[in-house]
């Protein structure tokens, strides 16, 4: 009989759970009970303890939709802003000072929305070949700016007409029996979640395209429709935890998810899952939901010590409670999100716990599984992909058939549209010269940031270093009384040390760039707000805010006067920094295309694996390049601090998004392999004039200011489709070819 | 027993062992090259052709044995070591950087210099000047290495290996992504290397292009030599027995199979 040889086998290893979840079990209790002693008026209520699995429910929700595209060896970075922006569009389309419509079409209106940036994210990912981080990344950003523009910043609230419609907002309120009903739903979703991940064939489908996508699609597996659908469940995923959070509150801030793709990622994470896919399951992500939002709480909530204080001769002891300021708790998160990260390949993978198991038994290890080696790894070379239009023209043609053309036409052109629009205002030297002092922030990162884009890797955390340069350096200005000097020294110090750490995480432990500088990114951003957070930084001596200056006012400060002339009205309107980035990119420009090391960098980024192979260490390019990067958003840090004469928190916000579509649009590829200084800085320029275009007041309209986000996060999407489609695969000489070939067998048929 | 009259072999291997975890890949392998020569290297899947190969270069090292080169024993840690002993490989995929261009992946990693910067001019004058030597026609040295095909790839990748003036060069499955004129095309740069004195290991599971250029052929069955044989005395139905059926007992070498 064919059924009873197989209970031979014994009974099959669970999919649903595994030594893994035990040991996250283990650990929550352990933290919960740890906490409650330290914390007892906290962790000791019910009270606590209910809100806590009340917030875990909607992070729970999203991170079993996460877990899907995780195991597909993908990413979701946009839930986060999916979530807030459902939030927001339902308060829109239900708030009676808005469109004021029933509750159903609100709710089909909220999922059709979660729908369709499932499927946009699928689609540009799969079909149209974006890198994952990159395509969500954008979609976050586009998320966020819609959010803004839909709210204009302002809180909605509607608790009166909620009350009309029991059915709906009942779901994020406690129930008969004693607990929120959001519980309820996050443990059908979770049970759903994990029955179709780890039972069905949609389950074993994810995960054989996560583990091998081409033999997967081999074997006959849709791979496209399995990604697609993943990005699918986890928008809806989203969605519905934004709609949950809807009907919890009544209401809506702009600041909701903001970061939650943070916590959502962490906790998948933390749950098992690996970065490099293949491995995960619902259960485990969930565990880890509940114990990243337990650390959230913990850090929000704050420690009671003891405190010292002296009042005139007497010490009096006060119990208070040290707490973090807000903006520092992603700090902590973006650290777990290294840890977590790096927990898969070198413990899991590694077989850390069975190996110690053995070797205490005296046993011998386990087989290890097969790493991959030189040996295994596949065909690199993209082969004949595209043709060399730059070899084939001729006298102009050879200029326009550089990568970075286009983003000097560009820029030409958006410069001559400004002075269409506004010839009264655009061809100003104050104007010109305005935009040129946003250009330098922008372009300086940019110089970096290329290095980083042509060596393969890619580097999210320029903004949140700029950032923290600036905010450091205020710091050490304002509250320590330190002189300028020594300021920059401090700032460039952090920025270093964020390079650092991104250097190492990448390049020392072998994890995709895009995910340590994404943990940088919240750990440089939040360790800037705590430096903020309940100071004024601002008003310092004026020596550090030279740095910043028209070179005019810096010859003053020296009182040095110039005589009227031409060198004195160019002094009056450029700036040292400008001057400075200049020299930057001369420097970088010239390393990058004419010597070794620039070269160093065009090979590890097209084939790292030829690169070593040719004697080039590779890893110490990759480790320099993100050095630089990180240099280069230091100085823009430091210099943006003295130019504004304060640090803002907003410092840098979104300059991520901009430099690499500045890259990008110059020529460089996602891939790596290609960029140049000189396109990076026209890309620079392209961005910086599209947002001083749409800055401007043409004829009594100008456009707000919350929808440009959303401008330059489609132009980046545009800009990284252009390379994938035009550059490197070379369609459109490739449909010139095939209706070249059309046309010849039609004549064929009619003769 | 050995013919006093042939010159002292380049590479010697002797008694190799490599072992990955619980599988013996290699099991007390011999292997001789001689100046200019030509062998083919056959053998199963999984029967440690490419294993000895990069014990060869370095990119693994052996568990037990002896390498000589030039009668020199060597212990080679990385590729880069055995590059300066005058080995060089070229890979199936050709590890070439398809965004740079044929000057550019000649020279790469070793560009010429001019104080701090790339002396261009003498890159790629010297670039073409090797392809040149090596008769092969790629249209300009500036053209990026993605635009080429399939075989002009391969001679990028082999004038990149000559430029290096190497005594020994190793082709891993060199016809595996050619076209059949592309083949020819190898097969005529082979003897021209041959003539000009380098010795070559082809891995090969062609037997046809081994027995159109090569002059001895050597095969390896789950790790072990299980006999050589010379080209001109034998024929591909023999080599495909030995393949097929042959055992470390029944080996010959090459010379023993003539005088039987």
């Amino acid at each position: 009989m064919a059924f009873t040889a197989t209970t031979s086998l014994g009974r099959a290893p669970s999919q649903i759970v595994g030594g893994w979840e035990v040991g996250l079990v283990a650990l929550l209790l352990l933290l919960y009970l740890g906490g409650a002693l330290v914390n007892p008026a906290f962790f000791g209520s019910t009270g606590a303890f209910h809100s806590l699995l009340r917030d875990t429910s909607r992070v729970a929700i999203i991170a079993v939709g996460v877990t899907f595209v995780i195991v597909n060896k993908d990413l979701d970075l946009s839930v986060g802003s999916t979530y807030g922006l459902v939030a927001v569009v339902f308060a829109r389309l239900f708030a009676p000072s808005f469109l004021d419509l029933g509750v159903v079409t609100s709710v089909i209106l909220c999922l059709l929305l979660g729908t369709l940036i499932g499927l946009v994210n699928g689609v540009l990912v799969t079909i149209l070949k974006v890198p994952a981080f990159i395509a969500t990344l954008t979609i976050l950003f586009i998320g966020r700016g819609f959010v803004l523009a839909l709210t204009h910043g302002q809180a909605i609230y509607y608790p009166a007409k909620a009350t009309g419609y029991p059915g709906f907002f009942h779901l994020g309120e406690t129930n008969l029996l004693g607990f929120n009903n959001q519980i309820v739903i996050f443990v059908v979703v979770a049970v759903i979640g994990a029955y179709v991940l780890a039972k069905t064939r949609w389950g074993y489908e994810t995960f054989a395209t996560g583990g091998n996508e081409q033999a997967a699609s081999y074997a006959g597996i849709p791979t496209n429709w399995v990604r697609i659908r993943a990005y699918l469940i986890s928008s809806l995923c989203a969605a519905l935890a934004g709609l949950l959070s809807a009907a919890q509150d009544k209401g809506v801030t702009p600041l909701y998810g903001v970061s939650g793709e943070l916590i959502v990622i962490a906790a998948v994470i933390i749950g098992g899952a690996s970065i490099l896919g293949g491995r995960g399951r619902v259960a485990g992500s969930c565990l880890g939901a509940l114990l990243v939002v337990l650390l959230d709480k913990v850090l929000r909530e704050g420690w009671p010590i003891t405190r010292i204080i002296k009042i005139g001769d007497e010490e009096i002891t006060v119990n208070a409670v040290f707490s973090l300021p807000v903006g520092a708790v992603p700090v902590f998160l973006g650290l777990l999100l290294i840890v977590a990260v790096l927990i898969e390949p070198y413990l899991i993978r590694r077989q850390v716990a069975g190996r110690l198991w053995a070797w205490l038994r005296g046993r011998p290890p386990p087989p290890a599984y097969e790493i991959g080696s030189i040996a295994i790894e596949g065909v690199q070379t993209k082969g004949a992909m595209a043709t060399d239009m730059a070899l084939s023209a001729t006298g102009f043609g050879k200029v326009l058939a550089r990568r970075d053309a286009l983003a000097v036409i560009l820029a030409v052109l958006l410069w001559l549209t400004g002075l269409a629009l506004r010839p009264d205002y655009w061809w100003n030297l104050s104007n010109s010269f305005a935009i040129l002092l946003n250009y330098t922030e922008l372009a300086l990162i940019t110089i970096g940031l290329t290095y980083v884009i042509a060596a393969g890797d890619i580097d999210l955390s320029v903004g949140a270093v700029l950032a923290l340069a600036g905010s450091t350096a205020a710091y050490f200005l304002k509250v320590l009384g330190a002189d300028p000097v020594t300021a920059v020294a401090m700032g460039l110090l952090a920025g270093m040390c964020a390079g650092l750490v991104n250097a190492i995480v990448t390049v020392g432990f072998k994890l995709p760039a895009f995910i340590a500088t994404l943990g940088m990114f919240y750990i440089a951003r939040g360790l800037a707000a705590w430096f903020v957070a309940g100071q004024q930084l601002t008003g310092w001596p004026e020596g550090y805010n030279l740095l910043g200056r028209k070179v005019n006012d810096i010859l003053l400060h020296y009182r040095i006067s110039l005589s009227d002339g031409l060198l004195r009205s160019v002094a009056e309107v450029v700036s040292v920094q400008t001057i400075w980035m200049l020299f930057v990119a001369l420097v970088a420009g010239v390393v990058l295309a004419y010597m070794p090391f620039g070269q160093k960098v065009y090979a590890t980024g097209g084939n790292i694996r030829a690169a070593a192979y040719a004697g080039i260490n590779t890893n110490r390019v990759r480790f320099l390049a993100l050095m630089l990067a990180a240099l280069c958003a230091t100085m823009a840090g430091i210099i943006n601090v003295a130019y504004f004469r304060s640090f803002n928190p907003v410092a840098g916000q979104f300059r991520e998004l901009d430099a690499i579509a500045s890259v990008i649009i110059g020529g460089g590829s996602i891939f790596g392999g290609y960029g140049t200084v000189i396109g990076a800085l026209a890309g620079a320029a392209v961005i910086t004039l599209i947002r001083a275009l749409l800055q401007l007041n043409v004829q009594g309209f100008a456009m707000p200011q919350h929808w440009i986000n959303v401008f330059i996060g489609g132009i980046l999407i545009v800009a990284v489709l252009i390379d994938i489609w035009v550059r490197q695969a070379n369609i459109f000489g490739r449909l010139r070819a095939r209706l070249a070939r059309r046309t010849r067998t039609a004549e064929t048929t009619h003769a | 027993m050995r013919d006093p009259t042939r010159p002292a072999p380049i590479v010697e291997m002797r008694g190799i062992e490599k072992a990955f975890g619980a599988v013996q890949a290699l099991r007390n392998v011999d292997l001789v090259l001689y100046p200019g020569e030509i062998l083919g290297l056959v053998g199963d899947n999984s029967a440690g052709k490419s294993t000895l190969m990069k014990i060869l270069t370095g990119a693994y090292q052996r568990d037990a044995g002896e390498v000589f080169v030039a009668g020199q024993p060597v212990h080679f840690k990385s590729p880069h070591e055995s590059r300066d002993a005058g080995i060089e490989m070229i890979y199936q995929d050709f590890a070439l950087c398809g965004n740079m261009d044929v000057g550019q992946n000649i020279f790469l990693g070793r560009w010429p210099l001019k104080g701090l910067f790339v002396n261009r001019r003498k890159m790629y004058a010297e670039a073409d000047s090797v392809l040149k030597r090596l008769k092969v026609d790629v249209n300009s040295v500036y053209q990026k290495v993605e635009s080429l095909s399939g075989g002009r790839q391969q001679s990028v990748a082999i004038a990149r290996a000559i430029s290096f003036q190497p005594r020994v060069v190793i082709l891993d499955e060199p016809t595996a992504n050619l076209s059949v004129m592309a083949t020819e095309r190898l097969l005529e740069t082979m003897l021209e290397l041959k003539k000009q004195g380098v010795a070559q290991i082809i891995i090969s599971h062609r037997l046809v292009d081994i027995f159109a250029v090569g002059d001895r052929v050597m095969v390896l069955k789950r790790g072990e030599n299980v006999g050589d044989r010379y080209v001109r005395n034998t024929d591909e139905h023999e080599v495909l027995e030995i393949i097929v059926s042959g055992t470390r007992e029944h080996a010959l070498t090459a010379d023993e199979a003539i005088k039987t």
